[in-house]
């Protein structure tokens, strides 16, 4: 991928959880236990968006995020209090700042009223001329399309300037000096200060050597004798001639980090006299300064050998000096041709055996793990069928092949564990979106909410955290727009004006199991149930549990223009809800008691990827059930078995009457149903609690399977949720429980829905 | 020989800008989430970090404190520390070097800037 895009993606991934972290903070403000580091941490999280904004010239977003982080910084410095006013705008603002980067992901446009609305009450907050504007966005954030040439060496606008791979280029790559260029004396003197900051001289030099040709000279006269020489000290200076095209700016940006620790002019001279005068001074007698340097006068002799011994002996003890002697040294006097052995310290060994950043978490492509557990699903496979295979072959169960065909079962089961639990997440990902939420909705339907969320650590694999979204959301709409009552209604009924909606995700029975719950005026069962009976989903005398009312909202067809408003409708109804749930294997129910509230409860399997199941046969066919629905077994006795209005078997188990179905018949494998008294009863609740005993003719036994979606590979079909493979490699139905069981119970109901569907 | 250039930001997006424009460029890149990494990640590379970037807000230690920390690294008494700075702001920049940093970086920085303002900086 283009390095631009992926960096433009890691930043919108990055923006999430800026936000999230944001909007904790916000929240944290609002309820008043916000300390310093929170407001801080809100304003990093600001500071960051809008500094990757900056960088991808995303001018809203910029914009926006600037006066957001001008409130906070405003805050954090304790120059704005903050107030109960200030937090309410902030959170307003941050769902604006929200949609900006959403709008700046997905190319799209912010409401200009809207984000113009909140931008002018935050810089209401902060007085009239408390926002300083972005000066020039061209010079500060003008650079977008430069950031292109990180992908290759043909966009570099200087080429000059990204060729620095191992050693500086000489001197004499420089441009050749042309017509125009100009020639410049610089007389630089550094001060000691510029070699702390580690700084030095010679680099500056280099990078002056980019612009043109130098003649660079050295003024050692200060340079005291060696063991004088304090390593801290700044000694040298250095006349640079420049012949260059570039300006005196581009001259002044060599020295921009340096020019305030050091003597520097720069004075254009554009005359042969100049030159040839700084050409004079530049033939220096280099032999005089080594010759100072040893602390001989400039005018002896050349040293004698002994004297060099001598030098030796002094550098060695120089090199001793910790590591800014290399700085503070006057080795940047190499262009001049020094003799550069006479401080140089020895380099730091980079490079010798580096040591890895420690890291506690890496990021790994989603691809991948996916990868994995379709793998790792094969492999549950593979070992099931190698099992059958050795028991098929009479081997004995202590033979040493069936031992270990058991530890590789084990360790199966522990790499499918693991691998699972990579993909594990936690449900906060999708509960910290459901504020904003109920503040819109609040907003829309002028009811106040209070959410409260518990279990936001409740981990669920990847997958089905990703498909929690919308039927929460959903929820939480209806909850808020049906369920709870106008503050003005509240007061009637001695309720508090603020509602109060609960979600709250908890693991039971392998399952995740999320419920959205409120305190509202609860179901209208007289209305829900004349709308089924005028839209024909059931009869006027039909005898419905008031659980079993409850649930008619989930029928198809059950939806009204009356009932749907833009806020819990969008057009959707709950039917379309439930179905989605149910293809993921899950379930949905509300219960609700008048004047006390509602509660919706959503069950789904914590993975969409293996299940446990028992293994049965019907109508010759090998189908499996899921186990988490299943209660318990038994044989079915002939005196048991009694028949409704006919037809429609049902089945005594212990006191009570449950609907026996015959799955080989439901299924339609077969028209006749099983002998009377043969076969076996597998008693299975739903989620409704609607219980049921489907009648196989025998168990084959417990089983982890894989799920092979069926909608993927062929297409849905009513009472199967998927397939699978079994071990002897033979592909198997896995019963959609909750179906077989609503059909039957529900049958009144689900006439109409067949007719629509032929 | 590769240099090597310590990078400090908590932002992910701000780190791979860093690294990818100064991998292109030829430099090993070391990276930290905060200053109290940094600082870790300086110590077990000792004398092998060419020069320091960092970030100046940060959570846990921020870039003044990193370059207390680097400074005070006999090794690194004298590497080059680079402070990211997003508005021009004259008086961070101004604590930052009197802190003992070798330069800045403005951002959002353009690639080219910034492997410039390295190399101006490293040996």
């Amino acid at each position: 991928m283009d390095p631009f895009e992926s960096i433009k993606q890691t930043f919108f991934q990055e923006c999430d959880e800026l936000l999230t972290d944001a909007e904790q903070g916000l929240l944290a403000m609002e309820a008043g236990d916000a300390d310093s580091e929170t407001i801080n941490a809100v304003f990093r999280a600001v500071h960051s968006v809008k500094g990757g904004a900056g960088a991808f010239g995303l001018e809203q977003l910029i914009r926006f995020a600037h006066v957001f982080e001008t409130i906070m910084d405003e805050l954090r410095s304790e120059k704005m209090a903050l107030t109960d006013e200030v937090a309410k705008t902030l959170l307003r603002a941050f769902d604006v700042l929200a949609d900006h980067v959403a709008a700046a992901r997905d190319g799209g446009e912010v409401e200009e009223s809207r984000s113009a609305g909140i931008l002018g009450e935050m810089k209401a907050l902060i007085g009239a001329d408390g926002v300083e504007e972005e000066a020039d966005p061209d010079e500060d954030f003008g650079f977008v399309p430069m950031l292109v040439s990180i992908d290759g060496d043909d966009a570099a606008p200087e080429p000059a300037s990204i060729d620095f791979g191992g050693e500086t280029p000489a001197f004499e790559a420089a441009p050749d000096a042309t017509d125009s260029a100009e020639i410049w004396r610089i007389e630089f003197a550094p001060k000691s200060e510029m070699y702390v900051k580690a700084n030095e001289a010679g680099l500056v030099l280099r990078e002056l050597a980019r612009l043109g040709p130098t003649e660079v000279t050295i003024d050692g006269s200060d340079v005291p004798p060696l063991d004088q020489l304090s390593a801290e000290q700044a000694y040298a200076r250095w006349t640079i001639i420049l012949t260059t095209e570039a300006d005196e700016a581009a001259i002044r940006e060599v020295f921009e980090f340096v020019e305030d620790d050091c003597v520097l002019s720069i004075t254009c001279e554009n005359s042969d006299d100049a030159a040839a005068a700084a050409s004079a001074e530049a033939s220096l007698d280099l032999a005089a300064l080594l010759a100072r340097v040893q602390g001989a006068p400039a005018a002896a002799p050349p040293a004698p050998v002994q004297d060099l011994v001598d030098v030796s002996a002094m550098i060695a003890r120089a090199q001793e000096v910790p590591a800014p002697a290399s700085a503070a040294a006057p080795r940047a006097a190499a262009p001049a041709a020094a003799p550069t052995p006479i401080t140089r310290a020895a380099p730091p060994p980079a490079n010798a055996n580096p040591a890895p950043a420690p890291q506690a978490t890496i990021r790994v492509d989603l691809d991948r793990v996916d990868r994995l557990i379709n793998a790792v699903g094969e492999l549950v496979i593979q070992q099931a069928m190698l099992s059958q295979r050795v028991t098929e072959s009479g081997l004995a169960r202590s033979s040493n092949v069936a031992l270990g065909l058991e530890d590789l079962e084990l360790l199966t089961r522990e790499i499918q564990d693991s691998v699972m639990a990579i993909r594990a997440q936690p449900v906060k990902s999708v509960f910290q979106r459901m504020p904003r939420l109920v503040r819109e909705v609040a907003d829309m339907t002028g009811k106040r909410v209070r959410l409260v969320m518990e279990g936001e650590g409740t981990e669920v694999d990847k997958t089905v955290i990703e498909r929690l979204t919308d039927p929460i959301t959903h929820m939480l709409r209806n909850a808020i727009d049906h369920g709870l009552e106008t503050p003005e209604q509240r007061a009637e009924v001695d309720k508090p004006a603020e509602g109060l909606v609960r979600l709250r995700a908890l693991h039971r029975g392998g399952r995740i199991v999320i419920e959205v719950q409120d305190d509202g005026r609860g179901i209208n069962r007289p209305r829900v149930r004349g709308i089924a009976v005028d839209k024909g989903l059931i009869s006027e005398d039909q005898v419905l549990s008031d659980e079993e009312v409850d649930n008619l909202i989930f029928l198809p067809g059950f939806s009204t223009a009356e009932t749907i408003s833009d806020i819990s409708g969008r057009g959707v109804g709950m039917d379309v809800v439930r179905r989605s749930i149910q293809g993921l294997g899950g379930r949905i129910s509300i219960s609700s008691e008048p004047g006390k509230g509602s509660k919706f409860t959503l069950s789904l399997p914590l993975t969409l990827a293996v299940l446990d199941g028992m293994v049965v046969t019907a109508a010759d066919q090998t189908l499996v059930a899921p186990l988490s629905a299943i209660v318990e077994s038994l044989t079915p006795k002939a005196e048991d078995i009694h028949y409704v209005g006919g037809k429609d078997a049902v089945i005594r188990i212990r006191d009570t009457f449950v609907p026996l179905i015959d799955v080989g018949v439901a299924l339609g494998f077969r028209d006749t149903p099983i002998a009377n008294g043969s076969g076996v009863a597998v008693l299975v609740e739903s989620e409704g609690g609607g219980k049921a005993a489907l009648l196989v003719e025998a168990i084959q036994g417990q089983r982890q399977v894989v799920i092979k979606s069926l909608e993927a590979n062929y297409q849905q079909i009513e009472g199967v949720a998927a397939a699978t493979i079994l071990g002897d490699g033979r592909v198997a139905l896995i019963l959609d429980v909750d179906a077989l069981v609503t059909t039957i119970r529900r049958k009144p109901a689900a006439r109409p829905e067949k007719r629509m569907a032929g | 020989m590769t240099k090597t250039v310590l990078t400090i930001d908590d932002s992910r997006t701000m780190r791979e800008m860093l690294n990818h424009a100064l991998v292109e460029a030829g430099y090993r890149v070391l990276q930290a989430v905060d200053g109290v990494e940094g600082l870790e990640v300086l110590a077990a590379n000792s004398g092998q970090i060419d020069v320091v970037i960092t970030d100046i807000n940060m959570p846990r230690l921020d870039g003044f404190g990193v370059i207390e920390g680097v400074r005070a690294d006999p090794a690194h008494r004298a590497t080059p520390i680079l402070v990211l700075t997003t508005e021009s702001d004259a008086a961070k920049k101004e604590r930052a070097r009197s802190a003992g940093a070798t330069g800045w970086i403005v951002k959002p920085f353009n690639p080219v800037k910034l492997v410039d303002a390295v190399r101006r900086v490293a040996a």
